[in-house]
């Protein structure tokens, strides 16, 4: 039994690495020749230098890591949702979706390769908002590397699971606009984004723990301050496993949808 | 279908030509019945199956037009398993084979609808599959990009790779196919080598006769409904006649006739594949449905 499924299970994982590969390169020749997919970290340097001035202006200079946090986290999610959640849709309009299924690499695969690659690229928005802020003479000191490298691998897993997620669902419902315009600031509130959830009234709190971002934007802010991180290991494990979770829904999702397609015969309607 | 064979699929619109084709790829599911590939089941088999073929959906979409000729190939041999120098090498082999080598790196956007149509056959060909479909092909293709198209195909029959080619065009089918099958509403109506198409082309040609003179028009009429072979005549406009035929040698008995009744603007026409199935299938009865 085992000699049987051990070569499966291996054609499966060379099939899902190559899916994986060549959407992530692919998506990277894109994105390098379609400047409109990547709007949103045109604003982060915008948004950055708005809330800086705010804080400037207030007098509020401990608010620093809060300030330039926010932008950078704010286009990691609007390229998760506007960018990725397209990614299958995109594919159905273009009309090689059926050329993807029909080729011996796994769909998801490549979808998760495309997602990666958008989230890489996202995270440039982190090098913006420092970047910006430096220029106007606010310079956020990163207290703790370690766990700042850490918290943004995390944050990176598990905003692109949610991605996988998000474009299944948007091409489940064919409502990808109307999930895209009502998912921004519900989730910049519940993720923590613009005010930390501890300043949240006490009964939103634990609809917030169910959202990565809130856990990640947390450990990220303490990384930017003085004194011991708190929880680091039950902040990681959340963000981890609500990742995980997202990604083996976004994963089944997308096989439901494909099954379903495939036997409605609206896999090529775009 | 043998192997080694370029087998055309006719039908209308609506007939089920594009879904069989998605239904051989695995695109879809079958509501019923069962198709295998090289001995594969397109349902249970699928992995054995997508290693095997190549599909060509006609149109020009299904391309990454903001990509190069070149980067498209490439995304589409990493799917097929092809790396590094042996994808490479497959790619410009490919662009070399299909005229496109020359702007391999300038964006599919700027190509012509032919040079895009051959994009998709060289994508359709990365994997070296042993079978190939082709949907539609050369839909929206001038004469002479379609006519290259064609001689295309037709090379690829002596690599021993099986072709099963969709297309409304019946001088197409003749063109290519070893044979041709018709299809209507998702039921095998007739499978026939293409000279019979040919034949039932020249049995259902049409003649057209115009300017003529009012006073023409009936003995003509009289004249052209004599002869045997011919199904209907019919004055379409003021002085222009419509002459059906339903048998061999009737359109030129038909001709002969005009002429000697001192009509010399006439022409002959072929007939369209819905006509050639409301005239030929429609009067095979119950032979069509075996």
């Amino acid at each position: 039994m085992t000699t049987a499924i051990l070569p499966r299970t291996a054609v499966a994982a060379r099939s899902y690495a190559r899916g994986v590969s060549a959407g992530l390169r692919r998506e990277l020749r894109e994105l390098r020749r379609s400047p409109d997919r990547l709007m949103a970290l045109v604003t982060a340097p915008l948004l950055t230098l708005v809330f800086v001035a705010i804080m400037l202006n207030n007098g509020r200079d401990d608010l620093a890591p809060y300030a330039v946090l926010a932008p950078a986290l704010l286009v990691l999610w609007q390229m998760a949702l506007q960018t990725s959640g397209d990614t299958v849709e995109a594919e159905r309009e273009n009309g090689s979706l059926e050329a993807l299924v029909a080729a011996p690499s796994s769909f998801p695969a490549v979808i998760a390769g495309r997602i990666l690659a958008v989230t890489a690229v996202s995270m440039l928005g982190f090098a913006e908002s420092w970047a910006v802020a430096a220029l106007v003479g606010v310079r956020v000191a990163i207290v703790h590397p370690g766990v700042f490298v850490g918290a943004l691998v995390v944050t990176a897993f598990a905003t692109a699971c949610s991605a996988l997620a998000l474009a299944a669902l948007f091409v489940r419902t064919r409502a990808a606009r109307a999930f895209q315009n009502t998912l921004t600031y519900p989730f910049y509130i519940l993720g923590g984004v613009m005010v930390p959830v501890e300043f949240l009234p006490d009964w939103i709190e634990p609809l917030t723990r169910l959202v990565f971002l809130s856990w990640s934007s947390d450990l990220i802010r303490q990384s930017l301050l003085p004194g011991p991180v708190q929880g680091l290991a039950e902040h990681v494990v959340a963000i981890v496993l609500l990742g995980v979770v997202s990604c083996a829904i976004g994963g089944f999702l997308i096989r439901l949808a494909l099954r379903e397609v495939r036997e409605s015969g609206t896999i090529g309607h775009a | 279908m043998p192997s080694g064979e370029i087998h055309g699929l006719l039908g209308p619109n609506g007939a089920g030509k594009t879904t069989l084709c998605k239904i051989l790829s695995t695109v879809l599911l079958p509501t019923s019945g069962r198709a295998e590939i090289c001995g594969y089941d397109v349902v249970t088999e699928t992995a054995a199956v997508r290693r095997l073929i190549g599909i060509v959906f006609g149109g020009e979409r299904g391309l990454y037009t903001r990509l190069t000729a070149r980067a498209n190939l490439e995304f589409w041999a990493a799917l097929y398993g092809l790396h590094g120098a042996d994808a490479r090498r497959r790619v410009d082999a490919l662009l070399e084979r299909l005229g496109l080598e020359r702007r391999a790196d300038e964006r599919v956007e700027t190509y012509s609808r032919g040079m895009k149509q051959r994009l998709h056959l060289a994508r359709g060909l990365i994997g070296d599959p042993r079978v190939l479909i082709l949907d539609e092909p050369t839909i929206g293709m001038d004469p002479v990009a379609a006519e290259d198209f064609r001689w295309l195909v037709t090379s690829l029959r002596s690599e021993g790779r099986t072709i099963l080619v969709t297309t409304h065009d019946m001088s197409e089918a003749e063109a290519i196919c070893d044979r041709v099958t018709l299809i209507d509403n998702g039921t095998i109506l007739a499978t026939e080598r293409p000279s019979t198409l040919g034949t039932w082309i020249t049995r259902y040609a049409r003649v057209r006769a115009s300017a003529l003179a009012p006073e023409q028009v009936a003995p003509v009429v009289a004249a052209v409904s004599e002869i045997s072979g011919v199904a209907d005549v019919r004055e379409i406009s003021p002085g222009t006649l419509l002459v059906d035929t339903a048998a061999d040698g009737a359109a030129p008995a038909v001709l002969r006739r005009l002429l000697e009744l001192g009509v010399t603007d006439v022409a002959t026409t072929r007939p369209d594949l819905a006509e050639v199935y409301l005239r030929v299938i429609g009067n095979r009865g119950m032979r069509v449905d075996r």
